[in-house]
Formats: structure tokens, sequence, C-alpha cells
């Protein structure tokens, strides 16, 4: 019974935690220039997350190793570094986007300028992770992320055409702008995707210490939870559709964004979109900023783990804080919070690639998976996204000039 | 006299045969115990780099060997100088591995 | 490679390189981030040592990154301890992980982390 409650916590918490500003502002702006067009890129998207996250998590929960470790381990340091710097790298920067998208929201709430928020932002974060466990973490941030199903709310709420709805779920070439279009699908694809989701779940199985008993819970927390979350996705791309569409708006701003609750909630609009935005982003802020810490010292061999004793970690919390450091930085600059998700979600599909393919060796690894070795429709699939991963990768930049 | 030499350098560098020819990259050593010591018996040298450490990866994404690979015994390679090992002897004295 | 205690025969950079390293309580030491080795005109060459350290990991990128990174070790005041050299005589097991008959505290594996635990104690909720 107790498993049982566990997993339905694990499935809401997911919901609550998949939207941020990487898929708020793709599928923001998918709605808002393509109607409908663009649904099918979010559930290609979110089957391709939960396909790694369950094996991600399969490999956590029987080797004990997470992905950075078994990468280290397997490949070896010359293969590690480079996506290891690579997705280091595009942290900093959607640390930075996400801090941002939460000044946004505090901005849009207060009016308050919005610079300086960053700062107090970037301690509380911090705090957070010093202060909490895994436990507070993951439920208590993925439940306050069940405000962001005000997206799904204000969809339902519009009674958008059933059948119109049904046929963006078809994959089809646009009447105009193919460039944005397919710019706008492989950043669909590169912000729900991201690499940093991947070894943060496998670690949060080695936090959670699942054992080969509960790889059930593994498969339904992937594929019942990032399905539910993509619903979530699925309500901006919706309400953008209806709302910003016919008013040709090009979301260009999170305040932008935030008209598309107007009609659905009135006088609630903008202060609900900015509390939607802003748990969001700092359910990712805490993610992304405790992953930098799970992978540095997973790769380098230092003791690690959110719940142990900070004095007993401390290479780990070093890093983690250090990276929140560099992330506060950037984003104090001043840069777009929208433009840095774009630049940083770009970035992300340019090294899915060297991501994707350690999965297909190490699910075929009996040292690492055991007897839960990936079957021959998982590998197909993961040969296929390495090489349409590659593609994406080799067209991201010139789509993000010409159509971003 | 001895010299020490750090085996993650030496690893991944190309060998040449005593004629100067690329023979391949040092991918792998092979150590056995011996009393208290680990001894290094073999050298695994392949065309393949990098994905010699993927193994099985390699024939499942790229459906074949990518590459010839030789086994050399511990005195057919010359490292005093790691940054250009060489073959002491003919390539027809090699293993295949 | 088989594992069961002392083994036989091992593929040095498959089974040692880069793995997890615990000292004989079982307690992580970091990484095999490199390996020495004693050329001995005439004999096999033996494996000498197992390096653990940043420095180490930074010349197998190149040798520059390598010194710049030592640089980053004598600033953190942990420079004289670096690399960690432990002899391969004290290897004890080869498997999923490498495991030495030492204590870590033998080693100088753990002196950046026992000096950040100076700084991180000041920081109330350190636990």
């Amino acid at each position: 019974m107790k498993k049982i409650f566990n997993v339905l916590l694990g499935v809401v918490t997911s919901i609550g935690g998949f939207v941020e500003a990487g898929s708020i502002s793709t599928a923001a702006q998918g709605g808002a220039e393509f109607g409908f067009a663009l649904l099918w890129a979010i559930a290609v998207a979110t089957i391709i997350l939960a396909m790694l996250a369950e094996m991600a998590g399969r490999g956590a929960t029987v080797s004990k190793q997470s992905m950075a470790a078994a990468v280290r381990q397997r490949f070896g340091f010359h293969y590690q570094m480079i996506p290891l710097g690579a997705e280091l790298m595009i942290d900093l920067l959607l640390l930075a986007a996400e801090i941002g998208g939460i000044a946004v929201a505090i901005r849009l709430l207060t009016g308050a300028g919005f610079q300086w928020w960053v700062l107090p932002i970037g301690l509380v974060v911090w705090l957070v992770l010093w202060f909490g466990n895994f436990t507070i973490i993951e439920d208590g941030v993925g439940l306050l992320g069940m405000i962001t199903v005000s997206f799904i709310v204000a969809a339902w709420q519009l009674h958008p055409e059933p059948k119109a709805v049904a046929t963006g779920f078809i994959p089809s070439i646009p009447d105009h702008d193919l460039t944005r279009y397919a710019f706008l699908t492989v950043s669909i694809v590169g912000a729900t995707v991201s690499p940093y989701l991947l070894n943060f779940y496998s670690s949060g199985a080695i936090e959670e210490k699942w054992t080969e008993p509960d790889l059930w819970i593994n498969r339904t927390t992937s594929y019942l939870g990032m399905g539910f979350g993509s619903i979530v996705s699925m309500g901006v791309l919706v309400t953008s559709a209806v709302v910003l569409g016919p008013l040709q708006i090009r979301v260009d701003s999170y305040e932008q964004a935030a008209l598309m609750f107007v009609p659905a909630f009135g006088r609630w609009a903008v202060t609900l979109f900015a509390c939607a935005l802003g748990v969001g982003c700092f359910g990712a802020a805490i993610g992304i900023t405790l992953n930098a810490g799970y992978v540095l010292s997973q790769s380098f061999g230092w003791p690690w783990g959110i719940d142990k004793a900070r004095r007993d970690a401390t290479r780990f919390c070093t890093a983690f804080t250090v990276v929140l450091l560099l992330s506060v930085l950037i984003a104090v600059v001043g840069f777009d919070p929208l433009q840095m998700t774009l630049i940083s979600v770009a970035l992300t599909v340019v090294i899915m690639p060297l991501v994707v393919l350690p999965f297909l060796v190490l699910m075929n690894d009996q040292q690492y998976v055991k007897q839960h070795k990936a079957g021959p429709l998982s590998n197909g699939f993961l040969a296929a996204l390495t090489i349409v991963g590659a593609l994406m990768a080799l067209v991201v930049i010139p789509l993000e000039i010409f159509g971003g | 006299m001895s010299d020490t030499i750090r085996l993650d350098r030496v690893i991944g560098r190309t060998i040449r045969t005593a004629n100067n020819r690329k023979l391949g990259r040092l991918e792998e050593c092979r150590a056995e115990r011996r009393g208290d010591s680990w001894v290094i018996t073999e050298w695994v040298i392949g065309a393949a780099g990098l994905f010699e450490r993927l193994g099985v990866g390699v024939r499942m994404i790229l459906g074949f060997d990518a590459g010839s690979s030789f086994v050399a015994r511990w005195d057919q390679v010359d490292l005093r100088n790691p940054d250009r090992p060489r073959l002491v002897c003919s390539v027809e004295e090699l293993k295949r591995a | 490679m088989e594992e069961h205690g002392l083994t036989p025969t091992i593929d040095v950079v498959h089974d040692v390189l880069d793995k997890h390293i615990v000292d004989r309580n079982g307690r992580e030491m970091g990484r095999v981030d490199g390996i020495s080795v004693e050329l001995r005109g005439g004999a096999p060459p033996r494996l000498a040592e197992v390096l653990i350290g940043a420095s180490v990991l930074g010349s197998r990128v190149n040798a520059v990154v390598g010194r710049w990174v030592q640089g980053v070790e004598h600033g953190l005041g942990i420079g004289e301890e670096r690399p960690v050299r432990i002899r391969f005589s004290h290897v004890d097991e080869i498997g999923d992980k490498v495991k030495v008959d030492l204590a870590v505290g033998e080693t100088g594996s753990e002196t950046l982390e026992r000096r950040l635990r100076t700084w991180i104690l000041k920081i109330p909720g350190s636990r």
C-alpha cells in the first residue's frame, strides 16, 4: 500500500515538475505561431524522454551507478569529458534562464524590477538544497508545481475544437514559415529531453535506494509521470494557440505569454501565470543545481548525496554551490531569459547524440544492467534516436540562425 | 635502470613499425599478477581507437568490426619514448586479436 | 575479466582505469585517474602506481591543462598531496571497484574534502 502511495506521489510530482522555462517558452511560441500543429512534437519528445529516463533509472537501480558514473567507468574520461563539459555549459545557461524566469514571475506579481531579484532567488534555491533532503525536494517542489495544471485548466476552459486538436498530433508540413516550424520542432525536443534530467533521474533512483523489485516503480514513474506531465506542456501550447494565435502575437517575452491566461482566468490571469512560471522554473532550478553537484561528484568519484550530512560530502556541496553562483552571475548580467532558454535548448540538441550513444552500449552491457538488457525494440529506438539526434544536431544551429 | 611512464598517456597513441609505418593505436594492455606485482604481458593494438572501449557497441552501431586488431607481447613494443611507441619486431610476428 | 578476489589476468584500461577505488573498509577514495608503469629493460613492464587527482585527469586532456590544474591544486593548498599515489602492490581486488588494502586516511585522497569541511562546518545547518 505504501509503495502504491509512493508511486502515485512520484507520478504526481512528475506532473508538477514537468514544465519549466524551456517547455513553457517553446510550447507558447509553437502554439502562437502554428496553432495545434506542433502537438505531435511534444508527444514524440515526451516518449523519447520517458524511454531514456526509464533506461537511466533501470541502469542506476541495477548497477547502483548513475549515468555519469557509468559513462566514466565504461567509456573512460576521454569520451566523457566532451558531453560532461558540454552538459555543464548548457546547465549553467539553462539554470540562469530558469532563475531569470523566476525573476520575471516575481516582476509580474509585484511590478518590481527584475535584475536584482536574481540574487535572493539564488539564495533561496541554495537554502532549499542546503537544508533540504531528497524527499522534501522531490515531493515538496513537485506538489507545489501542481499549480502548473492551470495550463490544462485554461486549455480546457477555452473549449478548443477536438478534431483540430487531434489533427495536431499528426506531423504535417505547415503552409508558412517552414524554417521556423522546423526550428520550433527541434527546440521542443531539446526543451523536453534535457540532458540534466536523465542523470538527475538516475541519481534519484540511487537516492531513493531502489532495488530490482522496484523496477516497476521506475517504469510507472517514467511513463505515466512524464506522460501526464506532457499534458501540461500541451496545455500551454493549446492555450497559446487559441488565445495568442488569432491575435498574431509572436511570443517574444514571458510578459506576452502571460496574456494567454486572460480569457480563462480574467483578472487572475497574470497572477496565475506568474505563479505557474515561477514555480515551474523554481523546481527546474533546484533540479539543475542539484544535478550539477551529482554529475561532477559522480564523474570524479567524490562522495555525493543530498541525504548525506553536508560535512560528509563537502566537494559535492561546493560543486553545486559554485555552479549556482556562476549561473546567478550570468543571470544578473541581464540577458533576456527567453533568449537564454532558446539558446540552451538548441545546444542541448547539438550534444544529444553524445548523450544518447552511451545508452545504446550500457543498456546492452550485462555488467551494467544484468538480465534487464534492452530488447530489440529499445535498441532500434536508441539507434534511430542517435541517428535522428545527429541529424538534428547538424541542422539546429542553422535553424536557430534562420528560424530562431 | 628503470623509467616510469604514464599508462593513460600511452593508451590511444599511434604505434609505428620498425620502418615507420603506422600500425594502429595502443588500446589496451593485459597484465598478470606475479607475486606482489602486476606485470604487463601483452598490448592490444587496434584501428578502432576510442571505439575499442565501446566493445560490443561498435559491432552493434556500425554492424562490423572497425578495423583489425593485433596483440603484441610486452617485448615486442618499445615504450622508452612514450609519445612514440614503436614495434620492435615485424608485423607478421604479431598475433591477430 | 572474471573477478574473484585475486585474478590471474586483467585488461588494465577496461578493468582498472577510471574505476572507483575504495579503501579496505569500503570507503570511497575517488577514481583511478591514472596509472604509472615501470619500464624495466629485459623484464616485462610493471604496473607501478594508481594515481588519483584532478591534475592527472587534466594531463590526460593535454599537458597544458594538466599543469594548469596542478596550479589550482597548489592554490587550494593540496598540491603537496596530489596526485595521490598508491603502489599497485596495495591493490587487493579488481572487480566492480578497485579495492586497496589501505585506509583512506593513510593516503592524501581526502585532503580537499577535509579542508572544505572546515569551511562548511562554519555554515549553520551543515549537520
